[in-house]
């Protein structure tokens, strides 16, 4: 812990990225909509009927939703520029020349664009007592949606500094992120639902009542759907169910992409090491 | 301090360094001296320890390039051509993130970038934002931040490049100090002239070819048996100009109206011969010299021909 208040690299980009307006302006945007919506949303759905305990709900769903959609969009754009953005500014050769190894640069990037990030989902969290206000939500609930979010900013910032290592330019490597960030979330479910239906089709006689959906394959790669979990999580029932085979399908989920996360880490250090034998520096 | 041993480096089919073999003694600086692409930046990339030879072996301080990274990144400070400064830092934060990156302590910290900013004449400058500065403050903020962990190697690749005169004076005055810190230091430029007056040593370099490499005087066009002369005129400058061009003495004509600039091959009868020319073809001709030839003309001379 005390290297990341001495680690100059981290220090330098905190000093850089708060003191910017654009900080600001980019907080106070995310709150207005979150904000905006649910209060929104409360407004309306009060309008015909006083609200009862554990009619909020839904807005819990909602706002959890659009957090995770917020999420999606800002995550990987702040961590894919973050290399790259060193590139086109001309300070990586410098910076290569220091004493700060490729993997002190990688992880220091990332840490401070997730700083960000954690900063809009604590700033967020007074939001969430609205929904508490009518009850429906256990605070266990809400803490598991948060290590679920921060398992997914860490997945997509690691993401977003892999694409920046790869890719020169900025614009290019926000799109691959956000290209492979859509893979994830939206892919996956579409293959896991592609496949299940697909093999329903085929063979009609060997899956019978829905039975496709337990297939081991199948389940693994649902549970590696972000979106899915998500909602398995938050106790709404967005398709089939998962099986518990070993684990929990969130702790599962979990373990994997902090796994994807590490690796995609440990890549983006290799690819920023100037001297690599065999291979050239681009 | 640097030393190279048959260093070559390609990309792919394009050969950009062939056998370089380089010597710098502690305390030399030695200029670099060669058109873009001549492969200046490729061996300064290779001795800072940014890029991988292709052949061959390079050294700084002893320690190997490839093999003893870390140790060479804390002997040398490299500023390359073309370098960014962080937006929304201040100068003295800047040097002060250098600083930590380079491991030393906080406690110095303060009084280390005191120092250097004095060095580089940026004292006033200390709490202004890095963006706000000029490029010649930027360039000078950049050697400062090479020195941050005090190395005994420099390599400064263009230093002066893009800047007004009166930085690049600024800046040549502060090398001249750091040469009398007995720094080593490897130094290029397109501003020729302005090395001549610094480098113990120079290297010409075309097409990844080291070409010419020794002490200034040695490598002088002067030990060609060529010598620069100026000649200038008052009327009769066509006259005069055509009379140069046709003369078998005359290599290379500098035309700047009645002002002329020739590289001279031949003798000092020879010399008297092209004036006692001028004259009987009516040329008012008002000054007939020897002029102090620079790092341009030595290079010009040298590379003519190579390549072809």
């Amino acid at each position: 812990m005390k290297d990341i208040f001495t680690n100059p690299l981290i220090v330098k980009e905190m000093r850089e990225r708060f003191r910017t307006r654009k900080t600001v302006w980019i907080l106070a945007l995310y709150l207005l909509v979150m904000g905006s919506l649910l209060l929104g949303f409360m407004y309306v759905l009060q309008l015909n009927e006083l609200p009862m305990p554990g009619d909020n709900r839904e807005l819990f769903v909602m706002t959890a939703v659009l957090q995770y959609a917020l999420l999606c969009f800002i995550a990987p754009a702040l961590a894919a520029g973050t290399i790259s953005g060193e590139r086109e500014r001309q300070t990586l050769h410098v910076l290569m020349t220091t004493q700060l190894t490729p993997a002190q640069i990688v992880w220091s990037k990332l840490l401070t664009s997730l700083a960000f990030v954690f900063l809009l989902v604590v700033a967020s969290l007074p939001l969430y007592s609205f929904v508490f206000l009518y009850g429906g939500i256990s605070p266990k609930q809400l803490l598991l949606l948060m290590v679920f979010f921060a398992v997914n900013i860490l997945f997509f910032g690691a993401l977003g500094v892999f694409c920046s290592t790869w890719i020169k330019r900025t614009g290019v490597s926000t799109i691959t992120a956000y290209g492979l960030a859509f893979f994830f979330v939206v892919g996956t479910g579409l293959l896991y639902v592609f496949l299940g239906l697909l093999l329903e089709e085929l063979y009609p006689q060997q899956w019978l009542n829905d039975s496709v959906w337990g297939l081991t394959g199948l389940q693994i790669l649902g549970e590696l759907n972000p979106v899915l979990v998500m909602f398995e999580l938050l106790g709404e029932n967005l398709g089939p169910t998962f099986d518990e085979y070993f684990m929990t399908p969130w702790i599962f989920f979990t373990c994997c992409y902090v796994l994807l996360s590490v690796l995609l880490i440990w890549w983006s250090a290799f690819l920023l090491k100037p001297v690599r034998p065999g291979l050239r520096w681009k | 301090m640097i030393q190279t041993e048959h260093l070559s480096k390609r990309y792919g089919k394009l050969q950009a360094l062939t056998d370089l073999n380089l010597n710098i003694d502690k305390g030399k600086v030695f200029g670099f001296i060669g058109p873009n692409g001549a492969g200046k930046s490729t061996t300064m990339l290779i001795l800072s320890t940014l890029l991988t030879p292709s052949e061959g072996k390079a050294y700084v301080c002893g320690y190997d390039v490839v093999k003893e990274p870390k140790d060479v990144r804390q002997s040398l400070g490299y500023m390359p051509d073309f370098f960014g400064v962080y937006d929304n830092l201040k100068a003295t934060e800047y040097l002060d993130f250098y600083a930590g990156a380079y491991n030393i302590p906080p406690a110095k910290r303060k009084s280390l970038i005191a120092d250097l900013l004095e060095l580089v004449n940026l004292s006033n400058k200390a709490d202004a934002y890095v963006d706000s500065l000029s490029r010649g403050m930027k360039q000078r903020l950049g050697l400062a931040r090479c020195l941050v962990h005090s190395p005994d190697v420099l390599i400064l690749d263009e230093p002066a490049s893009g800047l007004d005169p009166r930085a690049r004076i600024e800046m040549r005055e502060i090398l001249k100090q750091l040469r009398r810190m007995n720094k080593t230091i490897l130094i290029s430029s397109h501003i020729l002239p302005e090395l001549a007056e610094l480098c113990d040593e120079i290297g010409v370099i075309e097409k990844g070819k080291l070409i010419a490499c020794g002490a200034v005087d040695d490598v002088s066009i002067r030990s060609r048996g060529i010598s620069m002369m100026e000649v200038r005129t008052v009327f009769g400058a066509e006259k005069a100009e055509r009379i140069l061009r046709e003369s078998r003495f005359v290599r290379q004509l500098d035309d700047k109206n009645s002002h002329f600039r020739i590289q001279f091959m031949g003798t000092e009868e020879n010399k008297a011969e092209l004036l006692q020319q001028l004259i009987a073809a009516g040329v008012g001709v008002v000054h007939f010299g020897d002029s102090r030839e620079n790092l341009e003309d030595v290079f010009l001379a040298i590379t003519e021909g190579v390549g072809n």
